[in-house]
């Protein structure tokens, strides 16, 4: 089956009989060596360095909200949305915190993507930032997990490359957070510069951080980041550019994901019973060929005995 | 790295022989405003007054509650009384305001009718608690009580929401509202009610953790019932750090004790292994003694709540507390 894909220029240096090794491993939530690591985040750069600001995805895809480090939850995900490559994926940022297993995560999406750069699209969130994930817990797995932060500088530089957003057969636009004051077409988001780490505000803050609100205008974020936009500005954003709807996450939903503006904007999340404690369930969003939209939730998976957080800790730095 | 607690700020709390209280009577109030805009900011409001007021009234309270239940005998005087009174009153308005039926995202919309219900009453509230020379501070006040329950468009709570209740305390405090002997009750007795009316908050609108760091953070929502709880629990004969995961324990002795009142909370919404959903608490129940214990979330909480950009962001400073330097501040917590 692995066969019948193309091998891009960047596994024909180092085998792409390797990188599936390292898939299958991080699959069995098995993390990489830092060597392994940063062979793969220099495949990764080299690839994602020719995306587009705007990526265009041919539909049929499936899309996906946060995750958040919790990997066995992405495996039943692909249980359930099927194993990529046979399935097209597009996630939509937000890989790393708050979850045991952001490292694993991360590894496994970007081997994921340089195996099958043309299968799998990943965005960035606002959690692939150096600012945020040094704060809300990549930053210490990766001090736990391997005992000094290069893993986490490496793959940071990554995010760097990350495209902010996607656009499925030109008409369903995908991002991680929302929309932005200072952008009116997806030509402005083309003309970002954006390969740098996430700026505290203006237009790439914005996408990665703003939140639909049940009001009309602008409003600044209270998040302190991004801002707050009413279903007029949706409805104009999605008729300028032509869009059928907006899809975007970075916030939890009770039920997997909810319409929201009129049907102009979804939110979906993709991370079920987020930190052991919201009890929401996750979804993902089916696009066929034909453009036809189907939401599928899930719940958390089932756990087996030794499963769902790692075996030892080192000693709390604090204690 | 996290500083040691030797170093923490010269002087006892707000309250000290070497800090009379405010005169409410010539002092000029302000209403708090946001002073911290990015990351840059932040060694400065480290070096700040307000970061000396606070981190010495969070340590104050710390030793006032040693050794002590929370049914035990101290002081409770009138303005206590009141205060818990006060979140009586919050409390009541959540049957007043169920949670509304229709489909949302994740938090109850009805949060925002109690929130507004808080903004509109809060400075009538404060002025039937205080004698009337404390008028003139009811508005810097009303703000940071306002800030103490969640964010109202993001229907969320966290550390930075509880913190500002604790800066509501210290201002109190400050303008001599309250006093050395009340330092008990404020933790034991108002902090608890506090406790107990954000919790119901919490659960009965389905508030997001606000900026919570999931397995990595020690509670999703409360920081200072744990740090605080464990000085309770200082030299406690039977109940030692490593009892504090069996439900025997919490069950029963939580109505007494701040930290294991903390742990059934969790244990009643939290799903699994505890060891699983709560493992930064599981690491603190393998350390020795309750005195570890309690440095090691002091030197925690400097370095996860007071430093942290996301957290101290949304802090506000009126005339109480302030942006200035201290004159003796303490060693940043983290470089």
């Amino acid at each position: 089956m692995a066969s019948s894909y193309p091998m891009t220029s960047a596994e024909q240096k180092a085998g792409r009989g390797e990188l599936e090794g390292w898939i299958e491993q991080l699959m069995e939530c098995q993390k990489l060596t830092e060597a392994q690591v940063k062979v793969l985040c220099d495949k990764a750069k080299e690839i994602l360095v020719n995306e587009s600001n705007v990526r265009e995805v041919r539909s049929p895809v499936t899309v996906c909200g946060d995750i958040h480090g919790q990997m066995y939850d992405l495996l039943e995900l692909f249980r359930i949305g099927g194993q990529p490559p046979d399935t097209n994926y597009l996630f939509m940022g937000d890989y790393v915190d708050r979850g045991y297993y952001s490292v694993e995560v991360i590894s496994l999406l970007v081997a994921l993507k340089v195996r099958y750069p043309d299968r799998v699209t990943i965005l960035r969130g606002n959690h692939e930032t150096r600012m945020t994930s040094q704060v809300y817990g990549f930053y210490d797995e990766v001090m736990c997990k391997y005992g000094n932060p290069n893993v986490w500088k490496m793959f940071t530089e990554v995010f760097d490359y990350l495209p902010v957003t996607g656009l499925v057969d030109g008409k369903v636009f995908c991002l991680h957070g929302g929309l932005s004051p200072s952008i009116d077409s997806l030509d402005h988001i083309r003309a970002i510069d954006r390969i740098q780490e996430a700026p505290i505000e203006g237009p790439m803050n914005d996408l990665l951080w703003s939140d639909p609100e049940d009001m009309m205008g602008w409003r600044p974020s209270p998040r302190g980041a991004g801002h707050l936009f009413g279903a007029d500005i949706s409805e104009a954003f999605n008729h300028t550019n032509n869009l059928s709807f907006v899809a975007r996450a970075h916030q939890p939903v009770h039920d997997g994901y909810q319409w929201c503006h009129n049907k102009q904007v979804v939110t979906t999340f993709s991370a079920p019973n987020y930190m052991y404690r919201l009890g929401n369930s996750a979804a993902i969003l089916q696009i066929d060929e034909a453009m036809h939209s189907t939401f599928i939730r899930f719940d958390a998976a089932p756990r087996k005995p030794n499963e769902g957080r790692p075996h030892s800790f080192p000693d709390h730095m604090y204690f | 790295m996290a500083d040691s607690v030797s170093a923490a700020p010269d002087g006892p709390g707000p309250t000290s022989p070497k800090h009379k209280p405010i005169d409410p009577t010539t002092h000029t109030f302000s209403r708090p405003q946001k002073q911290i805009s990015g990351p840059d900011d932040v060694p400065a409001w480290e070096k700040s007054e307000a970061y000396q007021d606070l981190l010495g009234f969070i340590l104050t309270l710390n030793e006032a509650v040693k050794d002590k239940k929370i049914s035990d005998n101290y002081p409770v005087s009138p303005v206590i009384q009141k205060l818990v009174e006060m979140l009586d009153e919050l409390d009541k308005w959540l049957e007043e305001i169920p949670p509304i039926e229709q489909p949302q995202r994740f938090g109850n919309k009805a949060f925002r009718d109690w929130y507004a219900r808080l903004t509109e009453r809060v400075e009538e509230l404060l002025k039937n608690i205080l004698d009337e020379k404390f008028h003139s501070a009811v508005e810097e006040l009303a703000v940071y009580v306002t800030e103490s329950f969640g964010n109202s468009t993001r229907i969320d709570y966290g550390t930075g929401h509880e913190l500002a209740f604790v800066a509501f305390l210290c201002c109190l405090c400050k303008i001599g509202v309250l006093t050395e002997e009340d330092y008990p009750a404020i933790c034991l007795k108002v902090f608890d009610r506090y406790l107990y009316l954000a919790r119901k908050l919490q659960m009965t609108y389905r508030m997001e953790p606000a900026g919570s760091h999931g397995v990595w953070s020690l509670d999703d929502y409360q920081f200072l019932p744990f740090l605080w709880g464990s000085a309770q629990l200082l030299n406690h004969k039977r109940i030692l750090p490593k009892s504090f995961v069996k439900p025997d324990i919490f069950e029963h002795f939580a109505k007494d004790y701040l930290f294991l009142a903390g742990i059934k909370h969790i244990n009643q919404v939290k799903t699994g292994p505890f060891a699983e959903h709560s493992n930064q608490l599981w690491n603190v129940s393998g350390v020795a003694n309750w005195g570890k214990v309690n440095t090691g979330l002091i030197k925690m909480y400097r370095a996860e709540v007071l430093a942290k950009f996301p957290i101290i962001q949304h802090f506000l400073f009126g005339s109480l507390l302030t942006m200035k330097p201290a004159e003796n501040p303490s060693s940043p917590s983290s470089s």
